[in-house]
């Protein structure tokens, strides 16, 4: 059989890799061992942070309902655990959105918890 | 609310310039760390629903009476400011009773940004606090709200 050196693929594959190396600082984005690590590095970080990212929305959810609430004389903690009896399950995203774009809505919301003063 | 309404629904998030209202926070009497942090959490805009971690979305501060604050336990002859020169030997020390008699706002001002996170975000949110030693200040243009600190 011939011998397959694959000189397109393996263009596409190097290609890809300065692709992702652009404004890199340095030889990061120019040299090729320095620019296949901070690819790799890169792609790790991107992939932990889009991960992260879940966790970042949840937190401020919990801070714009906490605030919400706290008007109305709860905290987040005692509402959550008086939602969760009453069987409400509408989630920390839903919520957070009722707490800025229809006040009211959430007024009610706390109030079907039966927590708030 | 109606069935057309969006079923994927994107977390708002809070864009300047916004409006931003203006408290009033007195002081008087109030134990230092406990007034902070709730100065420190308007600042942030923690307190509003709108709360976005990478914006500033708090509001502004006046604090007036910060002269007589409170301080508790024997703080006022223990508690020490310090600061350093960065050359050798450069310590400064000043008790808490010698700031206030030498920056009588200083007291509050350093509370508060402790608490605050470090960075170019907690930088731009610290000056939106205004301290003032007497009950005077000259924000009355932005009709201030009083800020009742528990």
């Amino acid at each position: 059989m011939p011998r397959a050196k694959g000189g397109y693929k393996s263009k596409r594959r190097r290609d890809r890799i300065r692709k992702h190396a652009k404004g890199f600082r340095g030889g990061r984005s120019k040299l090729w061992k320095a620019a296949v690590e901070a690819v790799h590095r890169k792609w790790r970080f991107s992939l932990f942070h889009r991960r992260k990212r879940k966790g970042d929305f949840r937190g401020v959810w919990i801070a714009r309902i906490n605030a919400a609430s706290r008007e109305l004389g709860v905290g987040y903690s005692r509402l959550f655990g008086a939602l969760e009896k009453q069987g409400i399950t509408l989630d920390r995203k839903i919520l957070a959105d009722l707490a800025i774009s229809d006040p009211n809505a959430f007024k009610k919301v706390v109030q079907a918890a039966g927590v708030a003063t | 609310m109606s069935l057309a309404a969006p079923i994927h629904r994107k977390t708002v998030i809070a864009k300047e310039p916004m409006t931003r209202s203006w408290f009033v926070a007195d002081v008087e009497g109030k134990t230092l760390g406990r007034a902070a942090t709730q100065i420190a959490s308007v600042l942030r805009g923690k307190t509003k629903a709108s709360f976005t971690t990478h914006v500033d979305a708090g509001d502004f501060v006046v604090v007036i009476n910060a002269d007589k604050v409170r301080l508790s336990g024997k703080k006022w002859t223990d508690k020490l400011y310090r600061d350093h020169s960065l050359f050798p030997g450069g310590l400064r020390t000043l008790t808490a009773k010698g700031m206030l008699a030498r920056h009588p706002t200083e007291l509050v001002k350093r509370a508060v940004w402790g608490m605050l996170p470090k960075g170019p975000l907690g930088r731009r949110v610290y000056k939106k606090l205004k301290v003032y030693a007497g009950a005077e200040h000259p924000h009355q243009a932005q009709q201030c709200k009083p800020l009742a600190l528990s």
